[in-house]
């Protein structure tokens, strides 16, 4: 009875454990992002997520200026596939796994975090580089 | 004997002429809508060019927190101020991180993302990118607002056109829904909202749809607002699918080798939770 009521309970645990991170990750404001600021990682892709709302670049890199002179992973959110598409050159393949990139972005505020909104992403192979920001495509019949 | 007595009782008052009476009289006919005819089909063709994509215009809803603030109560304006305070300080209030829908009016207000707007016999349909829950019904056909009051997330809308404006009234749409200026700030409307709507072609690729928000919970007097759409035809720009869940999720494959979701690790502001320094 006493290991039933002890299991019960790490499952009451683990329920509000889970219950806790169930915030979704829909439309947010993004000025946990210091848009003052701008800062380069130059490094390699290790993931595009192509969802809605909002996609996300991870990178592997090292910060122009940063503090690490090791490569880390920091992520950096954009706005939704079907405005980068329009925002020009976006594709869920436009930028892969693997890829060597140099990324513009406005760092997080909380300055533990490598976490940032990304403004830019230039693929070193191609050159070819890419906006996330939509506000420069507000204008009627876009090519 | 006393359960021989309700039975006889039951079968004298299931037999009376006034029970009688009442099953005879006729039910009221259900409102039918009719199948359209081919002149409802060849009127729609009368309507302003509407098709298309229609985008919003982002920095003009930015502008318009400041130049154009609806007219708040004390109170809603104290809860409004405190949360561009937070915002500004890099905790934006998760006022719709749910992936409820951003619902009427704040879809027309604040949202980023693309719409479409289909025509037909006796009704507007909006259909919006990004929320796969984003539709909004707005009936032309000459009915009324619903009777039975039934509150929802884009409430009952009924239109009707003047020359190539269609104008719409919206009301019964849930209390807790936001009116909102931005992605973090707004309050809930708190019920007896009433939404009157002249959408119309301001230029030929540019949509206004001029807002009148009556709110007497949270405002102290009408407000009126514009906010514009502009219009993309090139096929590459048509309308994603777009659930709004899928941000909270990873495709990965699992040990079985199936494809699969994994849930991520999301800040309460509705962000991913980037890696520890």
């Amino acid at each position: 009875m006493k290991q039933f009521a002890g299991l019960m309970a790490m499952m009451c645990g683990l329920v509000v454990l889970v219950m806790g991170t169930q915030l979704a990750i829909a439309h947010h404001s993004s000025s946990m992002f210091d848009h003052a600021k701008t800062m380069t990682i130059h490094g390699t892709v290790t993931e595009l997520r192509w969802v809605n709302p909002h996609v996300s670049l991870t990178v592997k890199g090292i910060v122009d200026g940063g503090s690490s002179k090791e490569p880390e992973e920091w992520v950096m959110e954009m706005t939704s596939p079907g405005n980068l598409v329009r925002a020009g050159g976006w594709s869920r393949n436009a930028v892969k796994e693997g890829d060597e990139v140099i990324v513009k972005f406005s760092p997080n505020r909380d300055e533990t975090l490598r976490g940032g909104a990304l403004k830019e992403v230039t693929l070193v192979k191609t050159g070819q580089t890419l906006t996330a920001n939509i506000r420069m495509q507000e204008m009627p019949d876009l090519q | 004997m006393k359960l021989r007595i309700a039975l006889l009782l039951s079968i004298v008052m299931i037999g009376s002429p006034a029970v009688l009476a009442e099953d005879a009289s006729p039910k009221p006919k259900p409102i039918i809508n009719p199948p359209p005819t081919a002149q409802d089909w060849a009127d729609l063709a009368k309507l302003p060019d509407w098709t298309g994509v229609w985008n919003p215009k982002i920095t003009d809803q930015d502008a318009q927190i400041r130049t154009n603030p609806p007219p708040w109560t004390p109170k809603a304006a104290a809860q409004v101020e405190k949360m561009f305070a937070e915002e500004k300080a890099g905790r934006p209030p998760p006022i719709v991180v749910s992936c409820l829908p951003e619902s009427m009016p704040s879809w027309m207000l604040i949202t980023h993302n693309a719409m479409e707007i289909l025509f037909t016999p006796g009704r507007v349909t909006m259909l919006g990118e990004s929320d796969g829950n984003r539709l909004r019904r707005i009936y032309t056909d000459g009915r009324g607002h619903n009777e039975d009051g039934e509150l929802t997330f884009h409430g009952n809308s009924i239109g009707h056109w003047e020359g190539d404006t269609l104008v719409v009234e919206t009301i019964n749409v849930l209390p807790e829904t936001y009116i909102a200026v931005s992605e973090a700030a707004g309050v809930p409307n708190d019920g007896d909202m009433k939404i009157i709507e002249r959408i119309h072609l301001a230029e030929p690729n540019i949509l206004h749809d001029d807002l009148e928000i009556i709110a007497p919970h949270v405002l102290t007097k009408p407000w009126k607002t514009t906010r514009i759409f502009f219009r993309q035809r090139a096929r590459k720009y048509d309308i994603v699918e777009g659930v709004c869940l899928q941000g909270n999720y990873s495709e990965r494959v699992d040990a079985n080798g199936d494809n699969v979701f994994v849930e991520i690790k999301r800040e309460i502001w509705g962000n991913i939770a980037a890696p520890k320094k």
